[in-house]
């Protein structure tokens, strides 16, 4: 394209450094924020004091902050769960089942100690263990299927991971409405109470699932940057046949990928329900942290399945979703309003990905005489 | 629907094939050059000229701006600079419809047609005649006209699937024909025929040319066809013409030395090597292909220490299942693979790249190597495993990246570094990283398929003075070739595949071409 002399045309990039990466990121949001003024000025609001009430009550209050950081170690969580299987090549949408199941199986290990009768004599240390190991195995099971039946016979994994997620939204209602076994003594709808000593320690007021989260981050980014197996995983997910030819085996990539996945998204159902201060129970909306557990995958793909990125992407949905619906109340905007900014900062992060894979370079329009001054 | 955008030119100029003389000018470029990104200059002034009745051949080796060139005559590509004129008239192609109204019409390596149709809808497809209703019998009249003027044997009504490459081609060529093509670009024409199919095309193709039509078939290494064929070569270096010449007046080193820019050592020294003990046995091994046939039937071999055996054959006849089969990619239906005296049919193909087999695939974009993935890590395809690279599950990617070094030293890759994706390097570079790979492992089997395949000159007689050096280093070689000099001037023992069966193991020093071309083409299986 030719714009007064100047040639403007689109070349595709042969490489991107990390904090060029970050830069655009950065750039997008801030081009999502800017859009998404021009709709609160549009509805006679300042941006600027919307603005400032959603970041300043996600951020820099302190109540606000504990809510986001709460969101921030479960997205995170739902974001690992995701990242796994997709760096394979493959698509998680089983978070929720994993959460409910890694939930239940929390509290199936307190409910089997006598937690929901108040026997329970086993200390501290050891229920959270037991719990958290419950968690994990839970979530991995129930992965694990689709990852088998991927590998084994190639049925599609996000059929399956869907359907799984209607079969452990059901299974909670059995075991935690009416007559089940985690019944709420008031009947609520909920589970029984955790035990003092099921619930999760604070540290500096924050649940300690948040060192779980930045150990995991760690333990995540040398998987894939320095270990065998994350190569292994890494070269299935570009390339299936060539990383056969090489002698990884499929069924086992698979397989792992989603006991891993589902490993993960377990301990985010664990933080939600029996770390977060004030919650310690299965809720009655549970159903609503299943569909939350869907912005990690949105934090994955952001962010390109790297651990590191998506942590600040988790942190950034995490306090929207908290400032957001505090700034709704607040000051009276339109119901909703949450969601339509995290989706607009969505679609400007992936926007803006299109200079990952593309720059555009502006020239003065070559004559004849200046290209061949290129050679 | 009418498509008001391009259809002005082309109305107008609807009569510019009329009254060509032979010998005249009918597509004149000039100072075609194109830029892409990065700086590469992949045409750099480029004038090419051909002339009715011509077979004008281009010569150049992989990356030298052939394929950007006839991308850019057909319209696939525009051009930075320069002009193209089609008999006189100013031209610009903004796509290959454009450039087949114009009467220009390609072939392309690849074949691209779809295999569950018949001839005739494959060649009626996207004809601005098949728009609306099609009369069947008219248009198959027309095609069997076409090809019986040529000298081709075609059946409109035969499923492409069925084809052989061979014929596949002539389908192409049939395809461009009717639609009404004067000059005809021919990339690679042979690279998939048997010798007798080649010898029937070069027929045809000089029939066309007493018709006043232009041919430029892109060839990278058949130097002695381009010296039987061709009227002129223009031969591509870098980018850049570097010669123009009349074939009358070239001998195969004369092209060669042009075009790779040094001399090119043709007779490849076959050093004297004892072959030591059996490395690999197979005994009455048959597997089926993709489709569930058995397509691989009761092959049975020996491949000893310092022995190159080469298996011939045309395309699909079951030298690829018997190279996966043997490395396991794909399940022995019957018989059995011993490998140093072991059993190996049904151990998995991490325990045979740890055994010591290694496998060059032909397939080296989809298979041998994974092109998101740096240098580095695609070396790391053959070495994850090896104790020496990995510690206690943990990578040693300053050890990978050393040796990736070493590779593109050894084997002369051309690439601005180890830690550049893999795809941004031309197909004989990829090989080199490929082989190199997998030669640095010192296996003690090496299958190599197809390996020399699309590469040029120079790339080609590197990658097989490389396998020649693996056989001095006592590895059992099995060389998989369609190309049957590579196959007499390699090997130490020839296997002709024909239909899945291994006709006859020839040792190469009583090996006659006509004899193993017949082989492999089915011809002599009574005998």
């Amino acid at each position: 394209m030719t714009v007064a002399g100047y040639h403007i045309r689109l070349q595709r990039r042969t490489n991107l450094p990390g904090w060029k990466a970050a830069l655009f990121s950065i750039l997008a949001i801030l081009f999502g924020l800017f859009l998404f003024s021009l709709i609160f000025w549009q509805a006679g609001q300042s941006p600027r004091e919307i603005y400032k009430q959603i970041f300043g009550y996600a951020f820099f209050n302190s109540y606000g902050l504990r809510l986001t950081i709460n969101r921030f170690i479960f997205l995170a969580f739902a974001s690992y769960a995701f990242i796994i299987p997709y760096r394979a090549g493959l698509w998680n949408i089983g978070m929720p089942g994993q959460l409910y199941l890694g939930a239940l199986a929390a509290f199936g290990v307190v409910y089997l100690l006598g937690g929901k009768t108040g026997e329970m004599t086993a200390s501290q240390p050891v229920v959270i263990t037991l719990m958290v190991l419950a968690a994990l195995l839970a979530g991995a099971l129930i992965g694990g299927i689709a990852g088998f039946l991927k590998g084994k016979w190639n049925v599609n994994e996000i059929v399956v991971t869907m359907m799984l997620n209607f079969i452990a939204f059901n299974l909670v209602a059995f075991m935690i409405k009416d007559g089940g076994p985690f019944m709420n003594l008031g009947g609520r709808g909920e589970s029984f109470e955790l035990p003092e000593a099921a619930r999760a320690p604070l540290i500096a007021g924050f649940p300690y699932t948040l060192i779980l989260v930045i150990l995991l981050m760690i333990a995540i980014y040398l998987l894939f940057a320095r270990m065998s197996l994350g190569y292994q995983i890494r070269a299935f997910g570009k390339n299936p046949p060539a990383a056969r030819y090489a002698g990884v085996n499929p069924f086992w990539i698979s397989v792992l990928v989603f006991l891993l996945g589902g490993a993960l998204a377990g301990l985010a159902g664990y933080h939600y329900f029996a770390a977060v201060p004030g919650v310690y129970k299965i809720a009655r909306t549970y159903g609503y942290f299943g569909d939350l557990s869907f912005y990690g995958m949105i934090c994955g793909l952001i962010s390109l399945g790297n651990p590191i990125a998506t942590l600040f992407v988790a942190l950034l949905f995490g306090g929207l979703s908290i400032g957001g619906r505090s700034a709704q109340g607040k000051l009276h905007l339109g119901f909703g309003v949450d969601y339509a900014l995290m989706g607009m900062l969505m679609i400007s992060l992936v926007a803006f990905q299109f200079f990952y894979h593309y720059q555009i370079l502006i020239t003065k329009q070559a004559t004849p005489a200046t290209a061949r001054q290129y050679e | 629907m009418p498509r008001t955008r391009d259809a002005e030119p082309i109305e107008l100029h609807g009569d510019i094939w009329k009254h060509i003389q032979p010998g005249e000018v009918i597509l004149d470029a000039r100072g075609i050059t194109k830029r892409y990104p990065g700086g590469v200059l992949a045409n750099d002034h480029i004038d090419f000229k051909i002339r009715a009745g011509e077979i004008h051949a281009i010569l150049g080796e992989n990356g030298a701006g052939k394929t950007t060139l006839m991308s850019i005559l057909f319209g696939l590509l525009q051009p930075d600079e320069g002009e193209i004129y089609v008999r006189g008239l100013k031209v610009n192609f903004r796509s290959p419809e454009d450039a087949i109204k114009m009467g220009i019409g390609m072939v392309h390596q690849h074949r691209k047609l779809v295999p569950a149709h018949t001839v005739l809808e494959n060649i009626l497809l996207g004809h601005p005649k098949s728009r609306g209703v099609i009369n069947v019998k008219e248009a198959e009249e027309e095609i069997e006209a076409i090809a019986q003027r040529y000298g081709f044997r075609v059946d409109p009504r035969a499923r492409v699937w069925q084809l052989t490459e061979g014929e596949k081609q002539v389908v192409e060529i049939v395809k461009a024909l009717y639609r009404g093509a004067k000059i005809l670009i021919l990339d690679e024409p042979t690279s998939a025929l048997t010798p007798v199919e080649t010898e029937r095309l070069l027929e045809s193709i000089e029939t066309m040319t007493q018709e006043a039509l232009g041919v430029v078939p892109f060839i990278t290494h058949k130097l002695p066809m381009v010296l039987a064929i061709s009227d002129q070569v223009t031969i591509l270096r870098r980018g850049r013409v570097v010669d123009r010449l009349e074939t009358a007046k070239a001998t195969e080193q004369i092209l060669a030395q042009k075009m790779v820019g040094r001399p090119v050592i043709f007779d490849l020294q076959k050093p004297d090597v004892t072959p030591g003990k059996p490395v690999i046995q197979v005994e009455n091994l048959s597997a089926r292909n993709n489709k569930g046939v058995i397509a691989l039937k009761n092959a049975s071999f020996t491949v000893r220490e310092g022995e190159i055996l080469g298996v011939a054959g045309v395309a699909g006849n079951g030298q690829h299942e018997l190279a996966e089969t043997l490395m396991g990619l794909r399940p022995a239906e019957g018989g059995r693979i011993l490998f140093e005296g072991q059993d190996i049919t049904h151990r998995s193909i991490l325990d045979r790249w740890k055994l010591g087999l290694g496998y060059t695939p032909a397939e080296r974009t989809e298979v041998g190597s994974i092109g998101d993935f740096t240098l580095v890590e695609n070396v790391a395809m053959n070495y994850y495993f090896d104790k020496r690279y990995n510690h206690a599950g943990f990578l040693d990617y300053g050890g990978l990246r050393q040796l990736t070094e070493q590779i593109i030293e050894d084997f002369d890759v051309a690439t601005p570094g180890p830690d550049v994706k893999i795809q941004t390097l031309s197909g004989g570079n990829l090989q080199k990283i490929i082989l190199g790979r997998v030669l640095s492992r010192q296996p003690k089997l090496v299958i190599a398929n197809l390996p020399a395949q699309g590469l040029d000159v120079g790339a080609t007689e590197f990658v097989q003075r490389k396998l020649l050096e693996a056989r001095s280093n006592q590895a059992a070689v099995i060389l998989i070739s369609e190309d049957l000099d590579e196959i007499l001037s390699l090997s130490d023992w020839i296997a002709p595949m024909y239909e899945g069966e291994i006709v006859d193991i020839i040792p190469a020093a009583e090996a006659r071409k006509d004899l193993i071309g017949a082989m492999i083409a089915g011809l002599h299986r009574e005998n």
